[in-house]
């Protein structure tokens, strides 16, 4: 492994942010955030923004192959228009991309798909969702309806979850990601309770096959198989990194959220919950770029945020 | 492979070593690295004292390209592996199920691994269905009564040893100790070819004789001439009933082709015509009813119909009516049908209407929703079909091709013989009338003529009758040459006397039996909106459709229901079109007739089975020794096969003969079937099944009532060719292969090391008995069959070599770099399942790269834009559609001893004799159907946590008027009772019950006075209760045992009695048809189930 003062030379000249090198910056951002548990919300909401140790400028840029080879057509699937446009933003340092997810609901057939892909690809376990689908039906025989809502973490511009931080252990990335270092959090809920859409749930460590098979030769060597999940005991790569759910590890006690699968993006792949949406109702890409599909469609009139009044800027919309 | 590596852009760096797991540790590859990520650094996204690691699950080497079968849907999955574990499974881009268009074929494996297709949450769960824990590793033997679950591991070859031995093999369980069980050995009576050929062409004469004491003579006739072989026989009183080896019944749920193959080949190297498949309890009536409107007109009489159906074609149709399908959640459409969907109605260019009496979450699509009373789809049906006829809106110049050559010329690829003249007998529409049978002035209308049959006999051609311009005119179904278009509708008299009916005249009025107001009341459906949909469904040509699944046909007039939906199609004549209705079209696997290919189908030394089948299928009653009048004990199913509800209940009655041993492959009729218990009474008696196989990959909700369990392979660690569904306009082959280390032991088979599995169970009881067919030069000379790669890779060379005798239909070869993938990805697989000697052995050099690359991109798929010519399908259809059916109207019901009829009708709701369940509805005020969610597919899914997550308990959905009137509250417990299950208990055997409650969830998606619940929830096996093996008790999981399974409350057919209600004509078991009452459960202590 490498060491911390390796990593630092290394990463010092792109890691200026406003003057202060990166270690500084996040020396500041802890201190603040000590700060702000004291003084209130209303004043870190701008000025956290501006300090966050998160890597920017040229060093972030990314020259992806991804679908170089294959033809483009007339007729792509959306899933490919929009990998095609997550590669080009992806080419772009951080700072400059602006992602943000559009969910058409009167596609959205309730399947949930992107609930499961999520809690498969990011190692959920029991009582964690990033992103539920929310079934609402209503009218009355005949004349009845059912509503489908996809709600994922809404990456908040202002987001009411970040200055609550004691320890300064989420934040809002240059590309607009609401970020939490697991490593960092201590488990204090006070984000979950922050945020108004319920997009953060605790991991309580909990297994989704804990009573199964009791009773059944573990070894592996019995009539059944009885062994516990192998599929649980591989590390999950939230953030370019790996959690082995063992003892009390993080993420097990922190506090959990969608982050547009961060680690996908970084090599050219959509968040789970777009790549697997049998309706293709839900869009991701750079709203910075004015020829991708989410531009596109923000800009209708048929657009909305949900709670807009709650000032927290959503970068999730909703086509109704 | 015509590109070379070098012509593709370079994988980055960076993406190349992370998916280099071979390179060794993430140690060795931060070193590495390091280079590589200056200026990300190790904190490419996230500064954090925890180093990066690669993200290997985005590259080629760590994923292997599969079939799903979660459900049977079978998307397309790319399984991702770490360590040699799947951790994630999604669509596979190759394939048109996740990815529309999906990626072209000539697509490389690194350029496709970045992409990933969209899959449901069922197919995303499947790898918690592989590694469950109550997955079975060794061989299971009964050491209890039946279903009591109590067990001893033994060694696999004990097990095929005493199976085919037999003897007193339960000699430590109480009431068995002297029972001596007679094994497979001993029912393979008859081997002999020649022996069984002479008998089979005998019992043919018997049953083809008409005259019943001339039959009889014929069976003494027979007796005397094979007097020395009678001991083979059941009965030689009964030669019909075939040799003893008809006593082995091979029975299963769910099997693909390969697995197929194998399975049906070992039933006919046993010698048994038994081998029957689950078809009635999803959709039968479905298939059976398509199979008989695409019998063909081949050398004079009505063969060759295909067990298939049609769908609309959902990514091009203009309307669509949905009839009792939910493709949002299931109908194998998920991810499939949705994307084809979705985009097309918020553009407006698609409108949909749903027909159900659920408001489904596809009817929250829909332009309009039709809840009609359960089992009135023939009432809607015949409306539509009047309004249509009536309002002159139907395709006329599709209805008046009258042959082969005039769909040719007006463009069609099929045609339907709606002019055909049918002869009316007694006011009632009979048989076709045949041209030469036509005498005009003394002369025939057309001279029959003397044709060859395929195998190089004569036959008297003689030709159907149409009018053309009030001119009767004969016609030659299968003319390629001479269009003809007739009259539409004709109701006359014929020069010599004969009346006659265009079978649209015969349509037509069997839809004007009521008005359409009159259909509308009994349907309880407006008939305002009846008409709207009629109205739309004919105002966008033939790129409109009506899709219909279980709903229609899962009651006991499912049959009719069915035909009333399709004669609908043909009016609109969208058949082969663009947006109509297409079928499914799948590349060859079986390999007979290629040249040089495998014949994976050859079987030297097989001896030909003969005989009745144990459900009596394919046959009429009429013609059997049995025939004693009407009714008869059970129902004959001459137009359907694969009849589930009748597999075991037949066996209970010993009708139409005992049964010895039966094994069953990934079936659960005991759950899945109405009336399911009925069959766990069978099961349970040694009595009437001496000897009870099963095949499964845990101890399941039937399996659990076997002698002994075999254990298989999941999905994930097994070969199958999937095959294709009618919504799939493209040629397809998904290809199912192994993608984990195999969770049973391994076993050895004529030498070779094996998973166990069904093909291991298979291959070491044919090498006990010495089976024809199998080990050594079991294909063909220096071709064996030892080891289950020996069929599945030959069937996967024929796949990759395609149709074209000159091998030019091939795929390309693997380049290097795709071997290498191909390597990589299976490295953690044991030698006993991948060795690539071994396989390139199989092969062979010359189709080695074709097999690595068909299975690089789990199957071969045809691109997109191949699946159309113009506004037509590539793959159509293209044969007769019969409007009128003369093979149905000729055919008696064993039940009633009346005709069928040959045309759509209104059949209403009947048990076996044709009479209305009234008494069993008395008292019981509410319709009980089912429905399908998304998290689970019947009986294989509760296995997996995450689908309980989404839906941890169903419940019994009802309209909040109803619970009202009801006085039943949301949340409360209810007990499912009904005429027929009175207790509301479902019997499990030995005594035990399980109650079958269920909690109320008021909705007003529900139309009043029906009741649904979703299927594939409140088990009783399949890990949700207590088992002891080998002396220690493991304990079930209650997450398992959760929600409700009203299925036994269905009602068992009064006059059989020991099966459900049914469709007597194609096969379907009624699930839709019973009343019931709910009772609210007192106390709180009254869920406790009677479950350990």
């Amino acid at each position: 492994m490498m060491t911390a003062s390796a990593n630092e030379t290394k990463h010092e000249p792109d890691s200026e942010i406003g003057g202060l090198t990166r270690r500084e910056a996040v020396r500041a951002g802890v201190l603040m955030g000590v700060s702000v548990a004291a003084a209130g919300t209303a004043v870190s909401l701008h000025r956290r923004a501006a300090v966050t140790g998160d890597p920017i400028g040229e060093g972030t840029v990314r020259h992806l192959t991804v679908l170089a080879n294959v033809p483009p057509t007339l007729n792509d699937d959306v899933l490919i228009r929009m990998q095609r446009e997550l590669v080009k933003a992806m080419a772009k340092p951080v700072e400059q991309r602006r992602w943000i997810m559009v969910i058409d609901t009167r596609k959205c057939v309730g399947c949930h798909a992107c609930t499961i892909a999520c809690v498969a690809e990011n190692h959920l376990p029991p009582g964690v969702v990033y992103r539920p689908v929310v079934t609402e039906e209503f009218g009355e025989f005949p004349n009845v309806q059912l509503r489908f809502t996809p709600r994922p973490c809404m990456q908040c511009d202002k987001p009411p979850c970040v200055p609550v931080c004691p320890v300064a252990a989420t934040w809002k990335r240059p590309d607009g990601i609401v970020t939490i270092d697991y490593d960092k959090c201590i488990g204090c809920r006070y984000c979950l309770a922050a945020c108004p859409y319920g997009a953060r749930t605790s991991d309580f460590g909990e297994d989704y096959l804990a009573g199964a098979a009791e009773g059944a030769p573990t070894d592996g060597q019995g009539a059944l198989r009885g062994a516990p999940a192998a599929w649980a005991e591989q590390p999950s790569h939230e953030y370019g990194k790996s959690w082995t759910r063992e003892g009390h590890q993080s993420p097990m006690g922190n506090a959990r959220k969608c982050h547009f699968c961060l680690h996908r993006l970084e090599v050219g792949q959509l968040p789970q919950c777009t790549t697997t949406c049998i309706g293709r109702a839900t869009y991701f890409g750079d709203a910075n770029d004015p020829d991708s599909l989410v531009t596109e469609l923000i800009t209708r009139n048929n657009v909305q945020t949900l709670l807009p009044h709650k000032g927290t800027q959503p970068r999730v919309f909703y086509i109704v | 492979m015509s590109r070379n590596a070098t012509q593709r852009n370079p994988i980055s760096r960076r993406g190349f070593l992370a998916g280099g797991a071979l390179l060794g540790s993430t140690l060795l590859s931060d070193e590495l690295f390091a280079d590589e990520r200056r200026g990300s650094g190790d904190s490419a996204i996230l500064n954090s004292s925890r180093p990066d690691t690669p993200y290997e699950l985005v590259q080629a080497d760590h994923h292997i390209q599969s079939a799903c079968l979660q459900c049977n849907t079978g998307c397309g999955i790319r399984c991702k592996l770490q360590n040699g574990i799947v951790t994630k499974i999604d669509g596979n881009p190759y394939s048109p199920w996740t990815m529309v268009p999906h990626l072209p074929f000539n697509t490389h494996v690194d350029d496709a691994a970045p992409v990933d297709g969209a899959l449901c949450p069922k197919g995303q769960a499947g790898l918690q269905t592989a590694y469950d824990p109550y997955r079975l590793r060794k061989v299971l033997k009964r050491a209890g009564k039946r279903g009591e679950n109590k067990w001893v591991s033994i060694p696999f070859e004990q097990a095929t040893r005493e199976i085919c031995e037999g003897g007193n093999l339960f000699s430590g369980v109480p009431g068995e100790q002297n029972r001596q069980v007679e094994g497979l050995r001993s029912l393979v009576a008859l081997r002999d070819a020649k022996v069984a050929k002479e008998m089979e062409a005998d019992v043919k004469g018997i049953l083809d004789e008409k005259d019943r004491t001339k039959k009889q003579a014929l069976v003494e006739a027979f007796k005397v001439k094979h007097a020395q072989h009678l001991h083979l026989l059941i009965d030689p009183d009964h030669p019909d009933f075939g040799p003893k080896n008809n006593q082995i019944v091979c029975a299963w749920g769910r099997l693909k082709d390969g697995r197929g193959d194998f399975y049906k080949r070992f039933a006919a190297a046993l010698g048994t015509t038994n081998a029957h498949g689950h078809t009635t309890v999803c959709q039968g009536s479905l298939y059976f009813t398509c199979k008989a409107i695409s019998e063909q007109y081949a050398e004079g009489k009505f063969t060759g119909g295909q067990k298939f159906y049609w769908q609309a074609d959902t990514e091009n149709s203009r309307f669509i009516l949905f009839v009792g399908a939910n493709l949002f959640e299931a109908n194998y459409g998920p991810p499939n049908r949705s994307v084809r969907l979705t985009e097309n109605l918020v553009t407006g260019r698609t409108k949909i209407a749903v027909a159900d009496p659920r408001f489904s979450k596809l009817a929250s699509k829909a332009w309009k929703w039709l809840p009609l009373k359960p089992g009135s789809d023939a009432p809607v049906a015949l409306a539509m079909i009047r309004w249509i006829l009536e309002e002159k809106r139907f395709d006329a110049k599709f209805l008046a091709t009258a042959n082969k050559a005039a769909a040719a010329a007006s463009g069609e690829n099929s045609w339907c013989n709606a002019t055909w003249l049918v002869v009316i007998k007694d006011g009632k529409p009979g048989k076709l009338l045949r041209a030469a049978d036509l005498k005009i002035d003394g002369q025939p209308l057309r001279t029959a003529e003397k044709r060859p049959t395929a195998d190089g006999k004569e036959y008297d051609e003689k030709f159907m009758v149409v009018m053309v311009n009030g001119v009767p005119t004969a016609v030659d179904p299968n003319d390629a040459t001479t269009p003809v278009v007739a009259d539409l509708f004709v109701d006359t008299t014929l020069a010599d006397g004969t009346v006659v009916k265009s079978g649209l005249q015969v349509l037509l009025e069997s839809a004007r039996e009521h008005t359409t107001a009159e259909w509308a009341a009994m349907a309880d459906v407006k008939e305002s909106d009846i008409v709207a949909v009629a109205r739309e469904l004919t105002s966008y040509g033939k790129a409109v459709a009506v899709d219909i699944h279980r709903g229609p046909a899962q009651h006991t007039n499912g049959f009719y229901n069915v035909l009333c939906w399709m004669s609908l199609n043909m009016l609109l004549g969208n058949f082969d079109a663009k947006g109509g209705l297409i079928k499914a079209s799948t590349y060859d696997t079986k390999g007979k007739g290629k040249g040089n290919l495998f014949d994976i189908t050859a079987h030297p030394g097989a001896v030909k089975a003969f005989g009745i089948s144990s459900i009596r299928h394919g046959l009429d009653y009429e013609k059997t020794t049995l025939f004693s009048g009407y009714p008869a004990k059970r129902n004959w199913y001459p137009l359907s096969s694969d009849i589930y509800e009748e597999i075991i209940p037949s066996i209970g009655d010993a009708y139409p003969y005992p049964v010895k041993c039966l094994f069953m492959y990934m079936g659960a009729p005991t759950y899945a079937l109405p009336a399911g218990h009925t069959n766990i009474e069978v099961l349970c008696d040694v009595n009437k099944l001496p000897l009870f196989i099963a095949s499964d990959i845990l101890i399941g909700s039937t399996s659990m009532y076997a002698d002994y369990i075999f254990p298989d392979l999941s999905f994930l660690e097994r070969w199958e060719f999937q095959g294709s569904h009618p919504n799939i306009p493209n040629k397809v082959q998904p290809v199912r292969q192994p993608v984990i280390a195999p969770i049973p032991e391994e076993c050895t088979v004529y030498g070779q090391a094996m998973p166990m599995s069904l093909e291991a169970m298979i291959l070491a009881i044919a090498e006990q008995l010495s089976l024809p067919g199998f080990g050594e030069n079991g294909f063909a000379e220096d071709r064996h069959l030892k080891h289950p790669d020996d069929l599945f890779l030959r069937g996967v060379a024929n796949i990759a070599f395609g149709e074209k005798p000159d091998g030019s239909a091939a795929v390309a070869d693997a380049d290097d770099r795709e071997v290498e993938i191909f390597m990589n990805a299976r490295r953690h697989l044991p030698r006993s399942v991948f060795d690539a000697q071994r396989w390139r052995g199989i092969v062979g050099e010359s189709m080695w790269r074709k097999v690595v690359y068909v299975l690089n991109r789990g199957g071969r798929y045809e691109e997109h834009e191949k699946g159309y010519k113009g506004d037509r399908v590539a793959h159509p259809y293209a044969a007769l559609l019969n409007l009128y059916q003369e093979k149905t109207a000729s055919t008696i019901h064993s039940g009633t001893g009346k005709n069928l009829s040959g045309v759509a009708c209104y059949v209403p709701v009947c048990d076996f004799v044709g009479k209305e369940p009234d008494e069993l509805r008395t008292g019981y005020g509410l319709a009980l159907i089912t429905h399908r969610v998304i998290s689970q597919t019947k009986s294989r899914t509760i296995a997996d946590p995450w689908l309980s997550a989404l839906l941890p308990e169903n419940g019994v959905l009802i309209n909040p008027r109803d619970a009202e009137r009801l006085a039943l509250r949301n949340g409360q417990e209810v007990k499912v009772v009904s005429a027929t299950n009175s207790t509301g208990n479902w019997p499990l055997g030995n005594g035990v019950e399980k109650p079958m409650i269920g909690r109320i969830v008021l909705t007003q998606t529900m139309r009043p006075g029906v009741v649904s619940f979703a299927l594939g929830f409140g088990h009783w096996a399949t890990g949700a209760s207590d088992v002891t093996i080998d002396g220690h008790v493991i304990r079930g999981e209650k997450r398992r045992q959760a929600g409700i399974h009203a299925n036994a409350a269905m009602w068992t057919d009064p006059v059989v009695k020991n099966t459900c209600m049914f469709d007597p004509v194609g096969g379907s078991v009624s699930f839709y048809d019973t009343h019931v009452r709910l009772e609210p459960v007192g106390g709180a202590g009254a869920k406790a189930s009677a479950l350990p």
